[in-house]
This record gives structure tokens, C-alpha cells and sequence, in this order.
């Protein structure tokens, strides 16, 4: 998304990536970015919740009239949890058995093998 | 829990309360699994276009990297596995007035966090459309597009970047909100 974002951006559009993956967006460098600390997939505000979809969507609309300059990030002061034991929870490579390193090794190559045939296939 | 140093009254948040290291914590995955690492785009410089008329008269483009829930593609659910059969390989658009009913069990978002029941969590058109009728923004393009999350940074830039480009010109775009799942 961060090198489409930077595509329209160089050819006369200007944009605003609305994400969770702070470090992955701006590692690629973009235009405007609205940062959620929130679980990957909760990119425009928390699930069921209007008012925070409505706030999230703001920052960015007042982004894309005010940042003043490339690489603008704004943080959302939104929280997901009071506190962040979830933030421990997102793959944590250290908490697998072996047994469980092996099976997710196998799925991946599954799913590797999947998609090659819907990408050729397409 | 707020902690601060010995003998003083500021109390600061808790050391790990940060913004997760996905590249970090990918790397460290890639590398137990026994795969090769996996490079992110990267550039220390981006490109800036300031938006050329109040965003109350603005055009604006919705992308997602969501995908249309496809019948024959298995699971797609809010709780399927990750499903690689889901995926899409090439830029998509479809009407801003539909319904769309979009999923996004092709990526891998934080499934050990989050159920994605709902799709204004990650497609943000019904706000959009908000922001329309109260007036603050021009309007919407008449068509939203779709970006392929591929893992070939070269499709990506030759490809569906331009492809992207092309159609929100086609559609008078002003500005774009991007969404990544």
C-alpha cells in the first residue's frame, strides 16, 4: 500500500494511509499516515464503534489538508486495551513448541503452494 | 500500570507499551519456520503533492486491500484461517453505491487480537460517505479500487501502482485514502 500511496502521490495526487503496521509503513516512506495501535485489521477505528471510525477518519481527511510536509505521521489517541498484554500475543515466535514451529511450517508451505496456483492461474 | 524511576513522581507508561515491530517479529518468525528473510520496501525519502483545493470540493478515491468474498474461495469468514485461496492478483473496482462485501481472511492480520466482524473496522466507505453528506468533503469517486497485497514489490510498482494511478485519473480523483488490512 506505502509504494501505491507513493505512486499517486509523485504523479499528482495526494494521499493518506489510514494503518496499524507503524513500523512497515514507515519504513517505506509515505506521503501521510495515520497510525492506529490497534490489532492489525482495525485499520479505520475499532469494530463497532462509530465514533471511532468517525474520529480516525478525521485525522486522516485533516491530514490530507494540513500535513506540512512528506512522512507526516499522526498517532490516534485511541486505545484498545488499558493496558498492552495484547501487544505480546501477535506472533510470538518464542512461545511455540517445536512441534509447533514444524506444524506452522507445514501450513505455510500449503499456503505457499496455494497461492502460486491462484497467482498462475490468474 | 504506570511506573516511573525510584523516588520520583512521574509516572511513565510501561516500557512495552509500544508500537509492535511487525518486521521484528516477522524476521524472527521467517527465521524459525526456516524461510528466507523477507524484505520491506524502504525508502528514506517520500513524495509530496499538497491537495489543490479545500477537501469541502475534493474528489476522493477509496483503496483497500480487502477482497470481494469470492464463493468458490473456501473459508472467508471472520474466523477462517488465513486463506490464500481468497487472494486477488490484479487490481479491482467496484461501485462506491453497492454493498460491497469484502474479507479479509487472504492477509495475515492479527487473528490472535481481533475478529474483523466488522467491515467498517477496515473499509471505511459508510464513514466516507458521512463525511460527504456533512459536507466535508467534495465527495467520493464513483468507484472504489482494490490493491492485490502481493509479495512482489515489483508487480506491485509496475503493475498494479500504475493500474491504481490510471483508474482514479479515469475517475477525477483529488485525493486518496488508503487502507491496508
Amino acid at each position: 500500500m506505502g509504494l501505491a500511496a507513493r505512486h499517486l502521490e509523485a504523479n499528482g495526487i495526494p494521499t493518506v494511509i489510514m494503518g496499524c503496521a507503524k513500523d512497515i509503513v514507515e519504513h517505506c516512506g509515505v506521503p501521510r499516515f495515520v497510525w492506529s495501535d490497534f490489532p492489525l485489521g482495525n485499520s479505520a477505528g475499532r469494530p463497532f464503534d462509530v465514533a471511532s471510525q468517525t474520529q480516525t477518519l478525521d485525522l486522516a481527511l485533516r491530514l490530507l489538508e494540513a500535513a506540512p510536509a512528506a512522512r507526516t505521521t499522526v498517532a490516534s489517541p485511541l486505545r484498545w486495551a488499558p493496558d498492552a498484554a495484547w501487544k505480546h500475543r501477535y506472533l510470538d515466535v518464542g512461545k511455540l513448541s517445536p512441534e509447533e514451529i514444524a506444524e506452522r511450517r507445514k501450513e505455510f508451505d500449503v499456503v505457499k503452494a496455494v497461492a502460486k496456483a491462484k497467482r498462475e492461474g490468474a | 500500570m504506570s511506573v516511573g524511576s525510584p523516588g520520583s513522581k512521574v509516572a511513565f507508561a510501561p516500557d512495552d507499551d509500544v508500537a509492535i515491530q511487525y518486521m521484528q517479529r516477522t524476521r524472527d518468525y521467517y527465521q524459525a519456520l526456516g524461510f528466507a528473510p523477507y524484505r520491506w520496501a524502504h525508502f528514506t525519502d517520500a513524495p509530496f503533492t499538497p491537495l489543490a483545493m479545500p477537501l469541502a470540493r475534493a474528489r476522493v478515491a477509496l483503496i483497500t486491500t480487502a477482497a470481494p468474498f469470492q464463493p468458490e474461495a473456501g473459508d472467508q469468514g471472520p474466523r477462517a484461517p488465513y486463506n490464500a485461496s481468497a487472494k486477488f492478483y490484479q487490481v479491482y473496482s467496484a461501485p462506491v453505491d453497492s454493498k460491497p462485501d469484502l474479507r479479509i481472511s487472504h492477509v495475515g492480520y492479527d487473528r490472535a487480537n481481533t475478529v474483523p466482524e466488522d467491515l467498517d473496522a477496515y473499509f471505511p466507505l459508510c464513514r466516507l460517505q458521512e463525511a460527504v453528506a456533512a459536507g466535508r468533503i467534495g465527495g467520493l469517486t464513483p468507484r472504489f479500487h482494490g490493491a492485490p497485497t502481493n509479495r512482489s514489490h515489483r508487480v506491485t510498482v509496475e503493475t498494479d501502482a500504475p493500474e491504481l494511478l490510471r483508474r482514479c485519473r479515469e475517475d477525477g480523483a483529488d485525493a486518496a485514502v488508503l487502507v491496508p488490512t
